[in-house]
């Protein structure tokens, strides 16, 4: 059997086996969800205590009442005095006063909002989409505007998505497609980051123990080098393919759950109906994924892998502890960094020419690639470039690895310097 | 025949010449002892015998052909700095490195449990490596050294950390691997184990060979000229002697004296003087040929 071969099998079975690999495996997706969970109950929470009580002085006269009969909402209006109501904000008896000058009627003037600590963002909004609505009820009521034109200026539309693909029409709204591809761009920047700093770990292990110089005693730095990289990557497909038969039976086991919360007669249906029907009627939209995504993700999540880890494994062989390693990181991750961080931008207009360049250069491709292979029809030349580029990209990060580890596996003492890298990498 | 041969062996780092042609033979059925000061350039010179780093210049024969890969295969190299994977089981580390050097799993298991029970190892043959103290660790990585059978055996302070009884059992088998005509090389900078267990020595310093050859000979080649008495009673003319700077007394103990010999001065004469007196019961008269300690002090410090 090749050296490469042996050493894989060594390191997949010796971590596959490991009670690290098994917890992190079983309660991994468990975590997830707590931790989504705790977001989603924090902010849910956030937002219901935060409520306000805003004091309105209303020098026009005519827009109070006009705002109330929409309804306050969360938050509570309350009419003050012109003279009093600074006092009372600074007094804390409201949390802030909005003054609406005469002049907003014919534009002249704007509405000021006064508080001691300033506002934010929504309640701004909030007030400025109220104060909008009374201030077109009261101008169209004075000009006599039948009821019928406004339900006609009322009117929403909203746009429906339906993606066209060779098999037909798939129906779902954007934003789940939005979402399947955030989703599957972040567990594509995690995985590469988890798994390729794993390769790091392990060489700084190796070379920490003194392990190393037995091993290349016996095998090519290169074999040792690609029997790291590829153990732990066959490693990581493995824990992510138990994660994904975890999500789909989470997935077939949602469905009834769902329904046992939802009540048939809100949709016209007899109590014992079926939980098909059920979700049917209810007209949940789940968007259909074509499996082709998953094979792409696999080989993008290889591709990025292995470029990665190659970089991390030179990180790994310069250093003798995880601690000295975190300044040789920073550049080697910002790429990585890089193509989370243009996540909305690639999935607002996947087509974009930012889009485009970044799903093509190797250190940044598999992100923004897997998002938009997800949310859109990329054209078949940009995702054989952008694979072919990756490939370059990872022979070539895997060579260069090979050569510092070719001298620094055996460099103690000090911490490499990157002029002395640039030395290791004559000598090789 | 599996002999070893450098020629000019050179390898620079930077500025540094860490080895700078080097060059020895050793030959199967013989152990070379490589001695050297620490930073002499013996790990490097062991390294490039390993195929770890290519020389700079030179060339390394094992057999007649130059060493890479397939000499890896067959050669066992246990380093000065021990390393092995704290959490494997002692049984899959060995069965590992052994993998790692050809041997299949099913020819391994046999040799594995052969040596561990040598080695007196074998109830720990389950156990993590973490688990076992120092000098049990050191015994397992000779094993996982030896137990491709290799036909050259590298051998970097092998008994640094061992207690005697331990030393004396590697001593055994390394006999055992000298006796099946391994050809073996023992590095080292303990003089005392390098004199009781090498036919040959090569002597590095600052990188360069300062001496080589048979251990023997190279005794033989320096002059013995320290002289160790014991006798009971008086003999006074020895006190006359020094003092005209015929000897000088190294040691002077109740009965037993150790005297250097100044050039020209005849260790025979002292002999038949003492001979002479009657009183004195001579109990030892030895000219006592130099140890390898002396020799390496000599020889590393006129190259200094």
């Amino acid at each position: 059997m090749h050296k490469s071969l042996i050493i894989l099998r060594s390191e997949f079975m010796r971590r596959v086996s490991s009670k690290t690999f098994i917890i992190t495996t079983l309660l991994g997706p468990l975590l997830v969800v707590v931790f989504f969970g705790i977001i989603i109950f924090i902010s849910v929470a956030a937002l219901e205590s935060d409520s306000w009580t805003i004091g309105i002085v209303d020098e026009t006269g005519v827009l109070f009442d006009r705002i109330l009969e929409r309804g306050a909402g969360d938050h509570e209006l309350v009419r003050v005095d012109a003279g009093s109501a600074r006092a009372d904000v600074m007094a804390g008896r409201y949390d802030g006063y909005v003054r609406l000058p005469a002049g907003l009627i014919d534009g002249s003037e704007r509405p000021e909002f006064f508080t001691s600590g300033g506002g934010g963002f929504s309640i701004e909004a909030y007030l400025g989409r109220r104060i909008e609505r009374a201030l077109e009820d009261y101008l169209l009521d004075e000009r006599n505007v039948p009821a019928d034109v406004r339900a006609i200026m009322n009117r929403s539309v909203y746009v429906e998505s339906v993606k066209l693909s060779d098999e037909g029409e798939e129906a779902g709204s954007t934003a789940a497609y939005g979402a399947i591809g955030g989703v599957m761009g972040f567990l594509m920047y995690m995985t590469t980051l988890i798994y390729g700093s794993l390769v790091m770990y392990a060489a700084i292990e190796d070379k920490s123990s003194r392990v190393v110089e037995i091993i290349i005693s016996s095998a090519r730095p290169f074999d040792l080098l690609m029997g790291k990289v590829l153990g732990i990557g066959a490693m990581g497909l493995v824990q992510m393919a138990a994660w994904a038969s975890m999500f789909v039976v989470a997935l077939l086991a949602a469905g009834p759950l769902v329904g046992a919360f939802m009540d048939p007669a809100a949709y016209d249906l007899p109590a014992n109906v079926s939980n098909q029907e059920l979700l049917a009627a209810a007209d949940i939209p789940l968007p259909s994924i074509s499996p082709t995504i998953f094979i792409w993700f696999i080989l993008y999540f290889a591709g990025a892998f292995i470029l990665y880890a190659g970089l991390f494994a030179a990180v790994g062989v310069m250093v003798e502890s995880p601690q000295e390693a975190q300044p040789l990181l920073l550049p080697i991750m910002m790429p990585l960094v890089l193509s989370i961080v243009f996540i909305s931008p690639v999935l607002q207009s996947p087509n974009s020419a930012l889009a485009v360049v970044l799903s093509l250069v190797p250190l940044t491709s598999s992100v923004p690639m897997i998002i938009r292979l997800a949310i859109t029809d990329v054209p078949f030349w940009q995702v054989l470039l952008s694979f072919a580029l990756l490939v370059g990209g990872f022979l070539a990060s895997i060579w260069l690895s090979a050569r510092i580890f070719r001298t620094g596996m055996l460099m103690y003492g000090k911490k490499a310097s990157l002029k002395d890298v640039v030395r290791w990498f004559r000598y090789a | 025949m599996s002999e070893l041969l450098l020629r000019g062996a050179t390898k620079r780092y930077g500025s540094v010449t860490a080895a700078d042609h080097v060059s020895f033979k050793a030959c199967s059925g013989r152990i070379l002892g490589l001695l050297g000061p620490n930073g002499a350039g013996k790990t490097t010179t062991i390294r490039m015998i390993a195929d770890i780093t290519a020389p700079d210049e030179g060339e390394i024969t094992f057999g007649g052909r130059p060493v890479g890969a397939w000499s890896q295969a067959q050669m066992g190299y246990l380093p000065e700095e021990r390393g092995l994977y704290k959490k494997m089981k002692v049984v899959d580390q060995l069965r590992y490195l052994a993998e790692l050097k050809g041997i299949s799993r099913s020819d391994s298991k046999p040799r594995i449990s052969h040596w561990l029970q040598r080695l007196g190892l074998e109830a720990w043959a389950m156990r993590k490596t973490q688990e076992l103290s120092k000098g049990m660790q050191q015994k397992l990585q000779f094993i996982a050294t030896i137990l491709p059978e290799p036909r050259l055996v590298i051998l970097d302070e092998p008994f640094s950390g061992l207690d005697p009884v331990n030393s004396e059992l590697l001593r055994d088998i390394i006999g055992e691997l000298k006796a099946d005509g391994r050809t073996i090389l023992f590095a080292s900078h303990r003089m005392e184990q390098v004199e009781q267990l090498c036919d040959d020595i090569c002597l590095v310093a600052k990188g360069r060979v300062v001496l080589n050859g048979v251990l023997r000979d190279i005794k033989r080649s320096y002059k013995r000229d320290k002289l160790a008495l014991e006798f009971g009673g008086a003999a006074p003319f020895l006190d006359e002697m020094a003092q005209a700077g015929a000897f000088e007394f190294l040691q002077q103990n109740e009965d037993l004296r150790i005297l250097k010999l100044a050039d020209g001065t005849n260790a025979r004469e002292i002999l038949e003087r003492l001979m002479a007196l009657p009183e004195v019961d001579l109990w030892r008269f030895e000219l006592m040929e130099p140890t390898l300690t002396e020799i390496f002090i000599r020889a590393v410090g006129a190259n200094a």
